[in-house]
């Protein structure tokens, strides 16, 4: 049976885009097929992470409307075909679509993808409704902030009461040095408070803003990044491999440059 | 499918090496959705589904008056215009064409089969107002709207049948609309609708786009998605300062921008060429091209 899993966290801005672009190409790269969903119309972004915009030629709407097909719509992504966009329009509110429309829309994308990633939009109202209404499983997308923490609790909630029970954790931006110096919620902080599980911890990385420029995402990258290769690890984690958290409370600001240095030069 | 342009349109689905899993070719599938369920007893309400999906907020002139006309009810309408894009179009309607508008032109509503408020009908007659538009008369099919505009103080006519004052022909007329001018910077989200050609005054920001059925001209950056010649017709041309868009799109092809940019722009022209898309410096298109439709 499909995986359908919503990306989503209540707070805007945290990196549930970044999150469904990297998972979507990591998964589609070990041999998975993936479609993504971007469920945030009016607003979309999930097309420019993934360097697709410009082959867009339908969206959901059209599919909807009856004017393509499904399979039409879909972009394929040249660099990984095994993944796969299934974009939102530009220009339409957030009620332009039923949840009911979308749950029809996703039931298709089964029959070809076992994995389905449902990028969400930030809030709780109707694009929210929709990007969970076809969902069987959640991942929560958080920084370890007290007012995104916050929302993430109140997501799980309305996740629960969806019937949505596989609900895991990506706690991301986190900054080992801060946490050091008691400036950042620790991972344990933010466990404690959403006592979900834990799938990941994506560290907060410049390389990630020259992927989203690039419309590439990290894990396509040669040498992985710190954010690339805890996104690989995520990947595997949902696969049901047993990867051990990255170490990142040890590790000082200065290690990864170190590294760098290491080995760049 | 989208081609690169100036290479050849592609060749339609290469059919080799797909293993099929649960059956299904992964390279070449077909896919559909299950129909609406509810799709029957709507359309039984509906009297009939708006046929032309480029219906955005319009002006008309007509004998000395100006006719402002009002896009379908939404819930009748493939790309459905709600009240803040409705709102939104007519600034940007005004802002182009305000300056060829003589002042102090009477205008008449045609609301068409919409729900207004009366705070929506003292909105219009705002923006209307600061273009020195005075509007005259409302003409709708919708008790509720007529009540709230004759309870703003407005003069409304109700019209069961939507029979005279130009709207009637709308979806029937085969001629497109007279040109649309706009003078506007498009920016990310907006979609620019016309049953006609569009000129834009500004640029075209990625993520926005003009749909048209006829040209297009941009005095400005072309940046985002267009598509001329909507409604089929490839002798339809788009034309701008600067091409860069994210997608050309003429009557039935599509084509995107090559993947390095040129160093230096100059006014470009776009057209349906022998294989597909293709661009042209416009300087040259007049002598070399425009001729070529009737020799090939
Ligand atoms: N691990 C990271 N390190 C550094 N920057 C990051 C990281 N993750 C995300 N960002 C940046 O944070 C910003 C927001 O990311 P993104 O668009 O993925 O969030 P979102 O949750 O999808 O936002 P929205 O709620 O608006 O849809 C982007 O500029 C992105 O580059
Ligand atoms: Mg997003």
């Amino acid at each position: 049976m499909s995986r359908i899993i919503v990306m989503t966290s209540g707070k805007g801005g945290v990196g549930k885009t970044t999150c469904t672009a990297n998972l979507g190409m990591a998964l589609a790269k070990a041999g998975q097929r993936v479609a993504v969903v971007d469920a945030d119309f009016g607003l979309r972004n999930l097309d420019l992470l993934l360097g697709l915009e410009n082959r867009i030629v339908y969206t959901a709407l059209d599919v909807l409307a009856g004017e393509c097909r499904l399979d039409q719509a879909l972009v394929k992504d040249k660099r990984q075909p095994n993944l796969a966009l299934l974009p939102a329009a530009q220009n339409r509110s957030k009620e332009a679509i039923k949840p009911e429309q979308m749950k029809r829309l996703i039931k298709a994308l089964t029959k070809v993808y076992n994995f389905i990633l449902i990028d969400s939009p930030a809030g709780i109202e109707m694009g929210f409704r929709n990007s969970i209404a076809a969902a069987r499983e959640a991942i929560i997308v958080t920084t370890p902030e007290i007012s995104a923490v916050r929302d993430a609790d109140r997501v799980i909630g309305l996740l629960e009461a969806n019937d949505i029970k596989a609900v895991r954790l990506v706690i991301n931006r986190l900054r080992p040095a801060m946490v050091a110096a008691e400036q950042m919620m620790s991972v344990k902080d933010v466990q404690g408070i959403l006592s979900i599980p834990l799938l990941g911890v994506i560290p907060d990385d410049e390389q990630v803003i020259v992927s989203t420029n690039k419309g590439e995402p990290l894990v396509l990258d040669e040498h992985l990044s710190p954010a690339g290769t805890a996104f690989i690890n995520v990947s595997q984690r949902l696969q049901g491999e047993k990867v051990p958290l990255m170490d990142l409370s040890i590790q000082k600001e200065s290690f990864f440059t170190r590294l760098k240095r290491l080995f760049g030069a | 499918m989208v081609s690169d342009l100036s290479s050849p349109q592609n060749q339609n689905h290469p059919d080799q090496n797909g293993q099929p899993p649960n059956g299904i070719d992964f390279d070449n599938f077909i896919l559909e959705i299950e129909p609406d369920p509810l799709e029957g007893n709507e359309d039984a309400v509906q009297t009939k589904p708006e046929s032309n999906p480029n219906l955005q907020v319009q002006f008309k002139s007509e004998r000395g008056r100006l006719l402002l006309l009002l896009p379908p009810a939404p819930e009748k309408s493939r790309n459905p215009v709600h009240w803040e894009d409705l709102r939104q179009q007519l600034k940007r309607r005004l802002s182009g064409t305000e300056r060829f508008l003589q002042p102090h032109t009477p205008v008449h509503l045609i609301a068409r089969d919409r729900l207004l408020d009366s705070q929506q009908v003292q909105e219009i007659d705002a923006l209307l107002s600061e273009a020195q538009l005075p509007l005259k008369r409302i003409y709708t099919s919708r008790r509720q709207s007529a009540v709230a505009a004759a309870t703003a103080g407005y003069s409304v006519e109700q019209q069961t049948t939507l029979g005279h004052l130009g709207q009637g022909q709308e979806a029937s007329q085969q001629a497109m609309d007279e040109p649309l001018y706009l003078q506007t910077t498009l920016r990310s989200g907006v979609e620019v609708r016309h049953r006609g050609t569009v000129i834009v005054l500004g640029d075209v920001n990625p993520g926005s786009s003009v749909v048209a059925e006829g040209d297009i001209f941009i005095w400005g950056r072309l940046r985002g998605v267009v598509h001329a010649g909507a409604a089929g017709n490839p002798q339809c041309r788009i034309m701008a300062l600067h091409m860069q868009p994210t997608q050309l799109r003429i009557a039935d092809q599509v084509a995107r921008s090559p993947e390095d940019p040129p160093a230096q722009y100059q006014p470009e022209v776009a057209y349906i060429g022998p294989d597909g898309i293709r661009i042209a410096i416009a300087a040259d298109f007049a002598l070399a091209d425009l001729t070529t439709p009737e020799t090939t």
